[in-house]
């Protein structure tokens, strides 16, 4: 009966439509608010090609950390240390996609969690069997641990292959190196394989918003991403623009390198810019995205007519200039010129209100995650 | 006067209050089972360590572990009510315990609820056991053929108020003139099945919102109108089963669906009883009695000034300054349903006379729907500010103040600040009157 009704319904409103309002309404594809079509574009020519490019990135740095740990000396550190650099840059690009097979191997949590745990890493050295999948051990694995055990167990070069050279003790340490690199390559291909085989299909055919859809799923990890990662994490905290202006420098990314916190910072946002607009990563075309769904959807400021999706690409230009005025070193930044690290929160605020407010109003996504802010 | 009074005498077959209180008891009771299946009883009485208490019902608390029993209670009630065994007693139990789950916690008030609860307080003094219930089976002397017509008629008022004022909310500009929030919403669903890519189209939003307007406001009368009924009633399920298809809003089209029966003629209620009296195999001479039941005259007072109320409350938000949407006074217990897509954002400060301050996480007092409601109503950023000022206070903040930045979009405009970032929320109190700290909507939705 229903069922029926509902055929009956779907006949009538289609005859309506045809003889209606006329045949100069855009198909729904050209529409842009065919969201399978984003999800596509997102997946093969966003999201693939990204983690593509990392593992290229990860697998240099993992020669490089074998050739390092097989022959602990200053060129082969120094080498390991510009693809560790490398890698962490790559990183930057990859990190936003917390959903799906990132979210399921929660790999953020195990890459990059900083400021690095020293005496967790430490006490982990010293016993191998130590268990690195519970969340007491985010911070004493991924590139914040290698920034401490590259960068920060000594000051000179000398002095940190010395440190590897240790009878005994340098053996562990480099078994620790070693430990986390490959577990960073394991988590890397659970992920890559995942989307190279079932995921993308699951993530291109579950077109709805509801709460487990891929749209759904994603722009929670989107806006969060920005939210916590890069507004809080890598200038909100270190700032102490969120705790009460209690600053704290050493709550820099790459705090024990320091000259490439900025960089990774950038390199995020860019990132980020980039996935809005669905700027292909080899082409650098703009495919369907974030941007042409809300501008599909005629999401706009009914006051001034300015599209949504303008306005938060002015935001983040606007965001993007704060930066630039920064500093390579943001420990330093924080300590002597931490009022524009502030200024940079500031205008960061000012776009996580444009993506978790008016963002997923207008795409009628309903934000699933909770807030962490004050942590 | 004596229109009234003949009115007030005339007498209907009890059939269709007892086919209601039937369908009304299982469907309350198949809607408990699913809460509790669902396992929200959990995550939204048990688990919140905070709860929006309604004004003036600040008593109202949760049972912790033994929210389960309130349920049973009223599941019970429900069961009892529908098969009529204890009437009076359980369809009072029903109205107190469903009553007070709702009032538990602000965040989780619906129309339907409210509805839900005004029928059985209708039923608690309504003859719905008179006939065909376990009650009148057992005892001859409750049992009647014949209830006053305004008894029935009480119902279809009450279902009438509910169409036609939430038609009346609907005569608004964003509603009719821009089709907000159907035009946000519907595309979201572009994927579904068969009728999805009507929703890429621009116009169908409006079609939506002008038919939904239109029948909720015509749909009481079309269905009280013995001409027009089977029609209306098909109008009635298409409404119902496609906002079921479009919308997550749970039981209630399946409730209205089921109640509008009460609008059919006597007679078919009477073959809706025969049909169960002759698959359940239940002897049925004790059906024809053709006894009448009088109601206790004292009612046609009560029933007066409950239907004035009723239709006088909604519009209780003229009394207020500003836009109903934006402030929302006034705007609970009125009928105004799926009229707004709002979303929002609230960052709390908290400062010590003693110079403690700190940045409020949301996440460890509130759950995320919780978080989600307080962030774009007025009243419960207010309760939740006075609850923040308690626990700081706890935690060695002196006097605590407590300060909001919040942002706020409404149907598709840009978010902008809701309350004022300058007031101490903590020395604020709750009250009817206009919230003063409510920053201006600077612009206007016209009409109802």
């Amino acid at each position: 009966m229903k069922k029926y009704l509902l055929i009956v319904l779907t006949g009538l409103i289609w005859a309506c439509g045809s003889n209606g309002t006329g045949t100069d309404e855009p198909t729904p594809q050209e529409d842009g608010k065919d969201r399978k079509a984003i999800l596509i574009h997102l997946a093969d020519h966003v999201i693939i090609p990204s983690y593509a490019n990392f593992k290229l990135k990860l697998d240099a740095m993992l020669a490089k950390s074998d050739a390092f740990t097989s022959q602990p000396n200053t060129a082969n550190l120094q080498a390991f240390r510009s693809a560790w650099i490398e890698a962490y840059i790559e990183w930057q690009k990859v990190e936003l996609f917390d959903f799906g097979p990132a979210e399921k191997q929660t790999i953020r949590n195990f890459f990059n969690i900083y400021p690095a745990n020293e005496i967790g890493i430490q006490s982990n050295i010293a016993d191998p069997a130590a268990n690195l999948e519970v969340p007491a051990s985010y911070a004493q694995q991924g590139f914040p641990a290698l920034d401490f055990l590259i960068n920060g167990v000594a000051k000179t070069d000398e002095e940190i292959v010395a440190y590897y050279l240790t009878p005994v003790e340098g053996t562990k340490r480099i078994a620790y190196i070693k430990r986390l690199t490959t577990r960073m390559n394991s988590l890397l291909d659970k992920v890559i394989n995942e989307w190279n085989t079932t995921y993308r299909e699951t993530y291109v055919s579950k077109t709805g918003l509801d709460i487990s859809s891929s749209t759904s799923l994603m722009i929670n990890g989107f806006v969060l991403h920005y939210e916590r990662f890069i507004r809080s994490g890598k200038f909100g905290i270190p700032s102490g623009a969120m705790l009460n202006g209690v600053v704290a420098p050493e709550k820099v990314e790459a705090f024990y390198k320091k000259d490439i916190s900025l960089v990774l910072a950038k390199t995020a946002h860019q990132a980020y810019v980039d996935f809005f607009n669905g700027k292909a990563v080899k082409t650098g075309f703009e495919g369907p995205s974030i941007k042409t769904y809300l501008d599909a959807l005629k999401a706009n400021d009914s006051a001034t007519g300015k599209n949504l999706s303008e306005i938060i690409n002015a935001q983040l230009e606007a965001t993007k200039l704060k930066l630039d005025v920064l500093k390579p070193n943001l420990y330093e930044e924080v300590k002597t010129n931490n009022q524009a690290m502030v200024t940079v929160y500031t205008e960061m605020q000012k776009t996580v209100r444009l993506l978790k407010v008016d963002m997923t109003s207008a795409m009628s996504i309903t934000i699933t995650y909770t807030d962490n802010d004050g942590d | 006067m004596m229109g009234i009074n003949s009115y007030l005498k005339k007498t209907s077959s009890a059939a269709p209050l007892a086919v209601f209180r039937i369908c009304f008891g299982f469907m309350l009771m198949g809607s408990l089972i699913r809460f509790w299946a669902k396992g929200w009883i959990d995550s939204l009485y048990i688990k919140p360590t905070y709860f929006f208490s309604f004004y003036g019902f600040e008593w109202v608390k949760p049972w912790g572990e033994y929210t389960y029993v309130l349920f049973l209670i009223c599941g019970l009630c429900a069961f009892l009510v529908a098969i009529g065994l204890f009437y009076r007693v359980a369809i009072i139990g029903l109205f107190l315990s469903f009553s007070y789950i709702e009032l538990i916690d602000k965040s989780t008030y619906l129309n339907h609820y409210y509805f839900i609860s005004l029928i059985c307080l209708l039923l608690v003094f309504l003859p719905a056991q008179v006939y065909f219930s376990v009650d009148s089976y057992r005892n001859k002397h409750i049992r009647a053929q014949f209830i006053p017509q305004w008894n029935i008629d009480s119902i279809k008022l009450m279902m009438a108020i509910l169409y036609f004022y939430a038609g009346l909310a609907k005569v608004n500009s964003d509603w009719l003139f821009h089709a907000q929030p159907l035009s946000i919403w519907l595309p979201a669903r572009n994927d579904m099945p068969i009728i999805g890519f009507l929703f890429n189209y621009a116009w169908i939003p409006y079609l939506f919102s002008w038919f939904g307007c239109l029948y909720d406001l015509s749909i009481p009368f079309l269905l009280w109108n013995k001409k027009f009924r089977i029609w209306a009633y098909v109008a009635v399920i298409v409404f119902h089963v496609l906002t079921a298809l479009l919308f997550p809003i749970g039981m209630f089209p399946h409730i209205m669906m089921v109640a509008a029966l009460i609008f059919f003629s006597a007679d078919f209620h009477q073959k809706v009883i025969d049909r169960l009296t002759s698959i359940f195999r239940i002897p049925s001479t004790w059906l024809h009695d053709n006894l009448s039941y009088q109601s206790p005259r004292f009612l046609h007072v009560g029933f007066m000034v409950f239907f004035i109320f009723q239709m006088a409350f909604p519009f209780r938000y003229l009394a207020y300054p500003g836009e109903l949407f934006w402030t929302e006074e006034g705007y609970r217990f009125s009928w105004r349903v799926m009229l707004m897509e709002k979303a929002g954002y609230a960052q709390f400060t908290v400062k010590g006379t003693n110079g403690l301050q700190a940045v409020v996480n949301n996440n460890l007092h509130l759950s995320t729907l919780q978080e989600k409601m307080m962030s774009t109503q007025p009243d419960m950023i207010l309760q939740y500010a006075h609850h923040l000022r308690d626990y700081y206070a706890n935690m060695g903040f002196t006097s605590p103040q407590v300060y909001v930045d919040s942002y706020v979009a409404l149907n598709g405009r840009l978010g902008k600040p809701m309350i004022s970032p300058h007031t101490d929320l903590a020395k604020e109190q709750d009250s009817f009157s206009h919230k003063t700290w409510i920053l201006p909507f600077n612009d206007t939705i016209k009409g109802f």
